[in-house]
């Protein structure tokens, strides 16, 4: 089996003189949780919309399971897709819908009911079988949309926005139900999701890209992108300064570490930035390590963190 | 899946939209009536006519005389004895069929490219047998209406006209028979019109806007020497599909069958290549 769901290489797309994206190669590996990100105008969407076949690309390719998105035979049951702005049509009903979604996936009518079913079941919606879509709210929406992503355990799932304009406790059910596909088809369930939550893609994700203004300027796992795995971040109590004296930071013990290979105060931000040598030791021998250090000084410490954070990451970026 | 299983699925889907909406029970229903009171009215007008008909005049020959104005001499031979009220009504109907055409198929497609459900399909029909899909839905939907309307004037016509239910069954699915290929034209033009669109009430103007531009070529025909042109419109093929010779027959069919068949490989070709 192919190691790689999704490989996109210089995909471009142009809305007249307009470039939406530009020339974006990426690669997404089986069984991960991938995320797209970016601004608004940032071509998630454009790039969204090509790895799903609604909209064709100007230059370069895109092979979705080994196939063109566009291959629908060949990918029928085994790629789930969640639009962002699709409505559901508003006059069937919910249960029809989903088994009309089930049978063009070529199940047969009592597995098809059965997956129907199923699928509402897991988005919490077993109640909404006779309701017809249009009567649906934003979230009993977005969750039917989800289910008919979800359908017959596709192999990969896509999903632009999956928890935008729905309630936190909605969206918190959602990236579980996420979470658990991800575990489904033996852990092989390759999911993409574009999303403008960050917190959220951090929580979930693998693996990132992120693109601004149609471009990829950075992909790779989450740790490399937070750098989660060459740095950690102490926050440290209003006032404290840079020191020796107790209270203050020391900064030359911290590197005199040998896992450390460089320290940074910053006054402003109260932030003490510790970047580390990967080889020689992980982030959580080094964050006790420090705080061996700054607790013996009586430092006051308010947080500590692996990396940049993904948010951090990409206001540098973007 | 094969294209014919995905067809059979998106059309059975279509049917069920067009026969629960409010849109298709409201036009079932007006037509239906309509196409009672119509019927009524051509049944009682048939009996009347022939009760008051002139002493010595035979009613074979005048309506020969008359078809064979209409249609030819051929053809004037042939229905020289069909119910006067079941012509009309295939009159009536083949002139009914593009305003059916256009108010039940305007939003097929227009109506989900503008909503982006069609997203929810085309990961998982080809393209191709959506658009064949929404195609037979549209002129089968066409075709359940119409079909109800003649019922209804067969019934009449047997019941007020009293004639018997041989004779009225025989010239009904007959004339009925007439409205199905030259329905495929409308609703093949009907899907490409208004699948170019995203806005369905664009789809219903430029459906409309089509539709009267075809019955002017047809128009523009007759007193110009492009006479060819008069074959774009599709009711021009009740000429040929009326005709007792097998030839005739077989060119309307085949006239009917390119407007159809041409104007939804365009629809489906179009369709392959957009984004949606």
């Amino acid at each position: 089996m192919d190691s790689h769901a999704i490989r996109v290489a210089g995909l471009t797309k142009r809305f007249g003189p307009k470039t939406a994206v530009d020339a974006v190669t990426l690669t997404v590996g089986t069984g991960s949780v991938y995320g797209l990100i970016g601004p608004n105008g940032a071509g998630k969407t454009t790039t969204f919309s090509m790895l799903a076949g609604y909209l064709r690309p100007t230059e370069g390719s895109v092979e979705v399971l080994g196939f063109a998105p566009t291959a629908v035979d060949a990918l029928r049951s085994r790629l789930g897709v969640l639009p962002q702005d699709a409505i559901l049509p508003a006059s069937d009903r919910v249960g029809e819908f989903l088994f009309h979604m089930a049978r063009l996936q070529d199940l047969p009518h009592a597995k098809a009911l059965e997956a129907a079913h199923t699928a509402l079941d897991d988005v919490d919606g077993r109640a909404w079988w006779d309701q017809r879509c249009g009567s649906l709210s934003h979230g009993m929406a977005k969750r039917v949309a989800l289910a008919q992503a979800f359908l017959g355990q596709p192999e990969l799932v896509l999903l632009d926005e999956p928890t935008a304009g729905l309630d936190p406790r909605v969206a918190w059910e959602m990236r579980q139900l996420i979470r658990a596909k991800k575990g489904s088809r033996g852990g092989r369930c390759t999911i993409v999701i574009s999303s403008h939550n960050l917190q959220e893609l951090e929580e979930i994700c693998d693996g990132a890209a992120i693109l601004d203004r149609g471009r990829l300027v950075a992909s790779g796992s989450m740790a490399e992108l937070t750098a989660a795995n060459e740095e950690v971040r102490f926050l440290v109590a209003a006032g404290t300064r840079r020191g020796t004296d107790p209270g203050k930071v020391p900064l030359s013990p911290i590197r005199d570490l040998p896992t450390v290979a460089s320290v940074d105060f910053d006054d402003e931000g109260l932030e003490l930035v510790v970047s580390f040598k990967r080889q020689e030791a992980d982030a959580e021998t080094v964050i006790g390590q420090v705080l061996t250090i700054l607790l013996q000084n009586r430092v006051r410490i308010s947080g500590v963190t692996k990396g940049r954070g993904l948010e951090q990451r990409v206001m540098d970026l973007t | 899946m094969s294209p014919f299983a995905e067809v059979q699925l998106v059309t059975a889907r279509e049917l069920r939209k067009s026969f629960r909406s409010v849109k298709g029970i409201v036009l079932a229903a007006v037509s239906l009536a309509g196409g009672a009171g119509v019927a009524m009215l051509f049944a009682w007008l048939d009996r009347v006519q022939r009760e008051n008909m002139p002493a010595g005049l035979d009613v074979h020959d005048a309506q020969e005389q008359f078809f064979a104005r209409w249609y030819g001499p051929n053809t004037g031979k042939r229905l020289a004895d069909c119910p006067y009220s079941l012509w009309m009504m295939l009159i009536g109907t083949l002139w009914l069929a593009p305003l059916l055409v256009a108010l039940l198929d305007f939003d097929a497609v227009s109506g989900e490219l503008q909503h982006r459900s069609v997203r929810f399909w085309t990961v998982r029909v080809r393209r191709s047998s959506y658009m064949l899909g929404k195609y037979f839905g549209a002129w089968i939907s066409v075709l359940v209406v119409t079909f109800g309307m003649n019922v209804i004037v067969w019934v009449a016509t047997a019941a007020v006209g009293g004639l018997p239910v041989s004779t009225v069954l025989g010239w009904g699915v007959r004339f009925f028979a007439v409205s199905i290929p030259i329905g495929a034209a409308w609703c093949g033009i009907a899907t490409l019109v208004g699948s170019q669109v995203k806005t369905p009430m664009l789809s219903l103007l430029f459906i409309f806007a089509t539709f009267f531009g075809l019955w002017l070529l047809r128009v523009v025909a007759g007193f110009s020497q492009a006479e060819w042109l008069a074959y774009l419109y599709p009711n021009i093929y009740d000429d040929f599909l009326l005709s007792p010779r097998a030839a005739d027959v077989a060119k309307g069919l085949l006239g009917t069958g390119l407007i159809a068949g041409l104007t939804v490989a365009a629809a489906t070709a179009i369709f392959e290549r957009r984004d949606v």
